[in-house]
């Protein structure tokens, strides 16, 4: 329920989507405030599904809305997504993102994949089977562990992407951002479509794991 | 074959050496260090191909750093 999570969570309820799981280990800080919607000053310090909780069902009180207070992990993703339509991507860390994608992937749920950085975002959407998955992108965990500057609009347009694809996804209509990265650069006001093909040395999706069996705690799959 | 070419890198016009591949660009260009994803005339190209992939007179070329901030 940070930058993306507000504003994904806050239209997706307002479509009516009928349950919505949100999960956040964190607590609303002050430098949350200028880009997670869903929290105001008045919650520094809660548990930010709390907050969360507070305004999405003032907002729509028929969404049934179950809160997850708790980081993702190997062990508990699979309960988290199970029986889930779509997995939205509301993470800042690619270590989630991993474990996100590796269930969509073992339990066949599409996975709208988003990132922002300052002035720029990107958005695809990952099928299990017809799309690369997250991990083709082969994006490296650097080690850095600084917070990530983001200016307040930039999840704003991008969890609206998100939310978007989210509804065409549901209902079955329009064109997808599938096998597209779309990028958005705030700068410069420019948005691209970069065409993707499945990586075929992805360590998770690629022709090399035909052989490997994922079991349900995800420890096969390589880091 | 010209010793240059031009070609278009993250917008601008840039003056290239006339053998590039995505790989000798990226040295070219300092684009070595952190994360890298590559677009090559509007395609996503994976690590493992940029020393075997050419680049030839107007083509697009972008350097972008992954997102993974939410």
């Amino acid at each position: 329920m940070g930058g993306l999570g507000s504003v994904s969570a806050y239209y997706l309820a307002a479509a009516g989507i009928g349950s919505l799981r949100i999960a956040d280990g964190d607590f609303v800080e002050a430098g949350n405030l200028n880009r997670q919607i869903l929290h105001g000053t008045g919650d520094i310090g809660k548990p930010k599904t709390q907050s969360a909780l507070e305004k999405l069902r003032n907002l729509n009180p028929y969404c049934d809305i179950t809160p997850i207070q708790s980081i993702l992990t190997d062990e508990n993703i699979l309960d988290m997504i199970t029986g889930c339509t779509v997995i939205l991507d509301g993470t800042d860390n690619l270590k989630a993102r991993k474990i996100l994608n590796r269930a969509s992937i073992l339990k066949n749920i599409p996975f709208v994949y988003a990132g922002v950085n300052g002035f720029t975002g990107m958005v695809s959407t990952f099928i299990p089977g017809e799309t690369p998955c997250m991990e083709c992108l082969s994006f490296r965990d650097t080690g850095q562990n600084e917070p990530i500057g983001i200016i307040g609009p930039t999840p704003g347009v991008i969890a609206s992407i998100q939310s978007m694809e989210t509804i065409k996804l549901i209902l079955g209509i329009g064109d997808l951002l599938i096998k597209k990265l779309l990028v958005f650069n705030g700068m410069n006001m420019t948005f691209r479509k970069i065409e993707m093909e499945k990586n075929p040395d992805c360590p998770v999706c690629g022709r090399n794991t035909e052989d490997r069996q994922f079991n349900d705690s995800l420890n096969k799959v390589p880091k | 074959m010209n010793d240059t070419m031009e070609i278009t890198v993250n917008g601008h016009k840039e003056t290239v050496p006339g053998s590039s591949t995505l790989h000798s660009l990226i040295q070219h260009f300092k684009e070595y260090d952190g994360d890298l994803i590559v677009e090559h005339n509007g395609r996503f190209i994976y690590s493992q191909k940029y020393a075997e992939t050419t680049v030839r007179e107007g083509d697009v070329v972008e350097f972008i750093n992954p997102n993974i901030g939410g």
